[in-house]
Order: C-alpha cells, then sequence, then structure tokens
C-alpha cells in the first residue's frame, strides 16, 4: 500500500498523562484523510509528531516513505538533518498560526520559500499565485502584525503550499474564521487536493470533514477508535441505509418491482410513502427511482437516511469512554 | 549546488540557501525592532555630544579647543552601552519565538535546528558589527572635525573588534537564558541581575579586598587599574568589557604595565584614615590577552548550553 504517513505503536507521553497511545496510523496517498477526535484525545500531539516538533517516547514514524526521528541506526547529527529534509516535501499548517509580525505577508513567503530552497524566478511566480489562492491580493505588502486572525490563516494556507508539498498537513484549518472563511477554507483545501497532494486535515467540525474527506481517522484518548473511507465510516455502526419514498399513484407494480432490486432488503408501504430497507449503506436512489419510474410511478420526494459522521463519532466516543456523553 | 534527495525525489537545495534564509528572517526582525532603532538613536547622540559639548563650551568660554589626535583610536563603547547593544540584539532572539508561537512555522521548514542557531547567531553578528562599524566611522568623523586630524587610524578596527567580543559574551549570555528558560522576561532579568550585580559589586570588591585574581574571570568591568605612559596616566578596566580599549592600548604601549590599588582603612583616634596602598601590577599584554581568553571562553560555553537547549527544546504549547 502506498502510504503518505503511517505511524506503528506511537506513543507520546508528559509525565504520566499518555497522549498518544500505540497510535497505528496509515494515510493513504491522494486522500484527503480527516484526523477526528475532542480536545486533548492526542491529534495536535500526533501531528507534532508527524512534523518533528516533538519526539515520541515509542514507536515509529514515517512520512512519505522516510523514518523521522531518526530511526533506530540514525546518529545524533544524522537524524536532525535527515529530518530537515523530509520537511521538503511537506507542507503543514498549525492550529491557529503565529508568524512575526514584523515581516510582510510577501516577506514571509519570500522567505519560507528561501527556505525551501525555491529560486528567486520560482518565488516570483508562485507567492503571488497563493496570494490569489488564500484571497489575500492587495494585503500582501502590509505587516503580518496588521492582519486580522482570519488573514494570519490564509497566509498559514499559502505558506503551506509554497513548495508545492506531496503532502498538506492542516491542523484545524478553521479554527477563528467567520462561516465565509470557513467555506472559502473548504474549497481550498478541496483544490489542493485536486492537484495530486495527500491533505492530513485534524478537525473538531464534523461537517467539514464529512464535506471534503474522502477518509477518516478517529482518535480517542491518544488511541484510533476507527480508520476506513469516510462512507465505510459513516456506515460501520447503524448498518445498512433506509429509504423514503413518496410516490404518486403506487400500485403493487412498482412495490414488486422495488423488491426485486438486488440492494432492497424489504419495503413497507403507508399510504404514498414505501419505506424501503436497503442491504447497503451506498447511495441507491439512482437504482431506486429509476425502477419506480419504469413501473409507472411518479416520484414525489425521495430521501435516504444513512448514519453520518457525526452520529458515528458521538457513538464511538461514547462507546470508548464506557458510555459517558461527550 | 544541489542533491537529489533518495526518498522524497526532490532536489535537496544548498545548505548556504537554506542558511542564509534564515539569517535574513533574523536581521529583519533585529532592524525592525522599535527598541534596537531607539538604542541606536541614543547610541548617536551620546555619540555627537562628545563632540558637540566642547564646540559649545569653547563658543561659551572663548577657549579654543585642543587638538587631540588620539580622539579617536581611543574610542571604546561603555559597559552599559555594549551591555544594552547585546541585550537589544539578543533579547527576543530565540525566546520570544518560543513565547510567540512563530517557532512553530520556522522548526516545520526544511532547515535544521542548528542551522537556525547559526542564522540566528550570524544576523546578531552582522547586526552588531554594522551598528558598531557606523558608529566608528562616525565618531572618527567628528572627532577629525571638532579635535583636528586624527593619529593611528588603523588602529580603529582592532578597537571595533574588541568591542565587538566584549558585547558578544553578554549576546552569548540573554541567548542562553533565553533558551533555557523560553521566556523573554526571565532571560533579560537575569541578564540585567548578572551585569549591574558584577558593575557594582567587582569595584567595591576590588577596592577593599583588592583585585582577586577572581574577578579578572568573570564578565563585566573588572577591576580598576591605572597605567602610566608617555602620554600621561591612562585609566584602565581589567574586564571584558574593556577588550576593545586595551586592545589599542597594548597595540599604543605595549610594553606598559597597570598598576592596581585597594583601599586601605586605619583608624587614627576616632577617625578613619582611608590611603590607597599599592596592590600588584600586570602588564598591559596579559590584561588584555586574559580578557580576550576568557570573553571567548564564555562565549562558547554559554552559546553551547544555548544550542544544547535549542537543539532539544519540544514544542509542547
Amino acid at each position: 500500500m502506498d502510504l503518505a504517513i503511517e505511524t506503528s505503536a506511537l506513543t507520546k507521553k508528559y509525565g504520566s498523562l499518555t497522549a498518544v497511545n500505540k497510535l497505528d496510523l496509515k494515510v493513504k496517498r491522494n486522500t484527503i484523510h480527516g484526523f477526528l477526535g475532542p480536545n486533548g484525545a492526542g491529534k495536535t500531539t500526533t501531528i507534532k509528531i508527524l512534523v518533528g516538533l516533538l519526539r515520541p517516547n515509542e514507536g515509529t514514524v514515517k512520512v512519505l516513505g522516510q523514518e523521522l526521528h531518526g530511526g533506530k541506526s540514525a546518529g545524533f547529527l544524522q537524524s536532525f538533518y535527515e529530518q530537515a529534509d523530509s520537511r521538503l516535501s511537506i507542507g503543514y499548517m498549525p492550529e491557529l498560526p503565529k508568524f512575526p509580525k514584523h515581516l510582510k505577508g510577501s516577506e514571509l513567503l519570500d522567505i519560507y520559500g528561501q527556505m525551501y530552497g525555491m529560486t528567486q524566478k520560482q518565488r516570483k511566480e508562485q507567492i503571488p499565485k497563493l496570494i490569489e489562492l488564500v484571497g489575500l491580493k492587495g494585503r500582501e505588502n502590509d505587516l503580518i502584525g496588521k492582519y486580522s486572525k482570519g488573514m494570519q490563516q490564509r497566509i498559514g494556507i499559502a505558506q503551506t503550499l509554497l513548495n508545492n508539498p506531496k503532502l498538506v498537513i492542516l491542523d484545524e484549518p478553521s479554527l477563528g474564521l467567520d462561516p465565509v472563511g470557513m467555506v472559502e477554507v473548504r474549497e481550498v483545501v478541496k483544490e489542493i487536493a485536486k492537484e495530486g497532494r495527500t491533505v492530513f486535515v485534524s478537525s473538531h467540525l464534523l461537517f467539514e470533514v464529512e464535506q471534503i474527506c474522502t477518509h477518516v481517522t478517529i482518535i480517542n484518548r491518544g488511541t484510533a477508535l476507527v480508520s476506513d473511507t469516510l462512507q465505510k465510516v459513516s456506515g460501520i455502526l447503524t448498518g445498512p441505509a433506509m429509504l423514503h419514498v413518496e410516490v404518486a399513484k403506487i400500485s403493487d407494480t412498482i412495490v414488486n418491482a422495488v423488491k426485486k432490486l438486488p440492494c432492497v432488503s424489504s419495503v413497507l408501504q403507508t399510504g404514498n410513502t414505501l419505506r424501503i430497507q436497503m442491504t447497503t449503506h451506498e447511495d441507491t436512489r439512482a437504482q431506486v427511482s429509476q425502477e419506480i419510474t419504469r413501473s409507472g410511478g411518479i416520484i414525489v420526494a425521495m430521501s435516504q437516511k444513512t448514519s453520518n459522521l457525526e452520529d458515528v463519532f458521538i457513538q464511538l466516543i461514547n462507546k470508548d469512554q464506557g458510555g459517558k456523553p461527550q | 549546488m544541489t542533491t537529489t534527495r533518495k526518498n522524497t525525489g526532490r532536489q535537496r537545495p544548498s545548505w548556504f540557501t537554506r542558511f542564509w534564509a534564515v539569517v535574513k528572517y533574523e536581521m529583519l526582525w533585529n532592524i525592525r525592532k522599535k527598541k534596537f532603532l531607539g538604542l541606536i538613536i541614543v547610541a548617536f547622540i551620546f555619540a555627537t555630544l562628545s563632540w558637540v559639548l566642547p564646540v559649545v563650551l569653547s563658543a561659551t568660554t572663548d577657549q579654543a579647543i585642543n587638538a587631540n589626535p588620539n580622539y579617536a583610536v581611543t574610542f571604546s563603547i561603555p559597559g552599559i552601552g555594549i551591555f544594552l547593544f547585546a541585550l537589544i540584539t539578543a533579547m527576543n532572539s530565540i525566546s520570544s519565538e518560543f513565547e510567540s508561537g512563530t517557532i512553530i512555522p520556522l522548526l516545520t521548514k526544511p532547515v535544521s535546528r542548528s542551522m537556525i542557531f547559526l542564522g540566528k547567531l550570524l544576523a546578531t553578528l552582522i547586526i552588531i558589527l554594522v551598528t558598531y562599524t557606523i558608529l566608528f566611522v562616525y565618531v572618527v568623523i567628528g572627532g577629525a572635525l571638532v579635535y583636528g586630524p586624527q593619529n593611528n587610524l588603523h588602529l580603529v578596527p582592532l578597537g571595533l573588534f574588541g568591542n565587538v567580543i566584549s558585547t558578544f559574551i553578554w549576546i552569548a549570555i540573554i541567548i542562553a537564558a533565553g533558551t533555557v528558560s523560553k521566556s523573554t522576561t526571565l532571560s533579560t532579568l537575569v541578564a540585567f541581575g548578572l551585569f549591574f550585580g558584577l558593575f557594582f559589586a567587582v569595584p567595591i570588591v576590588s577596592v577593599f579586598a583588592g583585585p582577586s585574581p577572581v574577578l579578572n574571570y568573570l564578565p563585566g568591568s573588572g577591576a580598576s587599574g591605572t597605567m602610566m605612559t608617555t602620554q600621561g596616566q591612562i585609566g584602565i578596566g581589567a574586564g571584558t568589557d574593556n577588550i576593545g580599549a586595551n586592545l589599542i592600548n597594548y597595540a599604543l604601549y605595549s610594553s606598559a604595565n597597570v598598576g592596581f590599588n585597594m583601599t586601605h582603612i586605619e583608624l587614627q583616634g576616632d577617625q578613619p584614615l582611608i590611603t590607597q596602598v599599592f596592590a600588584y601590577s600586570e602588564p598591559i599584554s596579559l590584561i588584555t590577552s586574559r580578557a580576550v581568553v576568557t570573553a571567548v571562553v564564555y562565549t562558547i560555553v554559554f552559546l553551547f548550553i544555548a544550542w544544547i537547549a535549542f537543539k532539544w527544546a519540544q514544542i509542547l504549547e
């Protein structure tokens, strides 16, 4: 499996507190992977280990195929040099990023670009594009000290993409943004992923993760509770989906035709409404509507009830904490 | 020159490109600090006053200004000035990066911690060197205008170099305190406490108890003595703050000796009789070389402590 991030039995302790507990995390390349968990679950600690800000007590970390924190064989000096090199292909935005207030937005990107080894020509091409992408055009020559929290978040995203990274790690990218800013950030994240990058995003906003992520890991008390595609994670607890269809001119022909569909488990008719129990949690509305129309029915309304990420998240966390509500 | 990373397939940028980016980052931080600009203005005001006041006095008293061909070569930044330059340039260098959280994006760039540490040091050195150079050139020009043609101008860079060494001890102490504590306030307090503690304690101890050899191995102004030269008597500070002046003194009067006195107090009836008693003398060459070695050792030790603390610092917040 081609993995962008792979941790094995990753453990980080702060005194007697175990922030990350034998975490096995696998993030496939070219996916948008959401990293979910309640406050204090160990998300930020894990991310800080991934980017080299913290050293784990135990376990191994591989980012883009390269073992971090020196591995077992690396020497004192080698471990740090290699780790700096591993960051050439990573873009990271910390939670509520802080940048030097004395620098202008464009200067910050220029200096960081130099740290990535970008030539002046590359920086001149890349920086205006990024400034435009994050909506800071016209403000790039202001000191960062004069930026609002939202603008700092935007310059944070821009610096993440400077080096055209293969892996983008975003820690709570929407934190502190107004609703418009949050929507814009979501669009930017989707845009980033389109260019064939892996995006690893931690968030406490479940609807945000649901809208942008293809894969999800839910973590609590430093341990991964579940990790899979968003669809599978959404379906793991409550089983197959239920479809509600309101049909004008309903007939037995229509009901029987629907029952014969392989994705249908059972059909219950109440007046003009059909309650269809599916065999899968996948979206089968197209198949069902096609069958009803073919049988002469006219669909007035249709909705599919599946468990969403929020249901799964709350159930998993409650279960992990012995049924106590969050 | 670039090499290719085996795993990421990316071009590894040259060490220098990344290092220079850190230097640039730190220099911009320093030169845009209001307190740094304020200190430079104050330094230039004092330098200006030192030759404007004689002109004003001369005009008001109708007495001609005496020519002083050694004015520029004997110029040295006083101990408090050296300390303040060190404090202002180094106090925010690492500790405030931790305090403000700006260290996080910096440490996640492809620059090693050693590279960041060395880059910050080089930036501080450049800032100090450029500021002192401008100040010394200003003093030479002002000295020539007020006191007439100046002698031994070729020795001015030696004095400047000595002032930079003196400044770097304090820079190393402040950076070490800031990196270990990750607190600008604490490192500033430590630096102030150490500087003023030694500033007041050393002369008092050396006057009453005699200039103990230990005093010569502490940072600061050191024991005070006098040196007899063909030009007359010159006051000498034996400490590390006076390396610049003593390098010049050594270059001008290499075989001169410096005499150190101690205060002798004797009761005669009810009245104390205070007399200055000769304690010992040392050649200027010994005083200067000992101060240079002491300064270098302090600088290396404190920078090493700071480097280790920075290298192993974990970012918890």
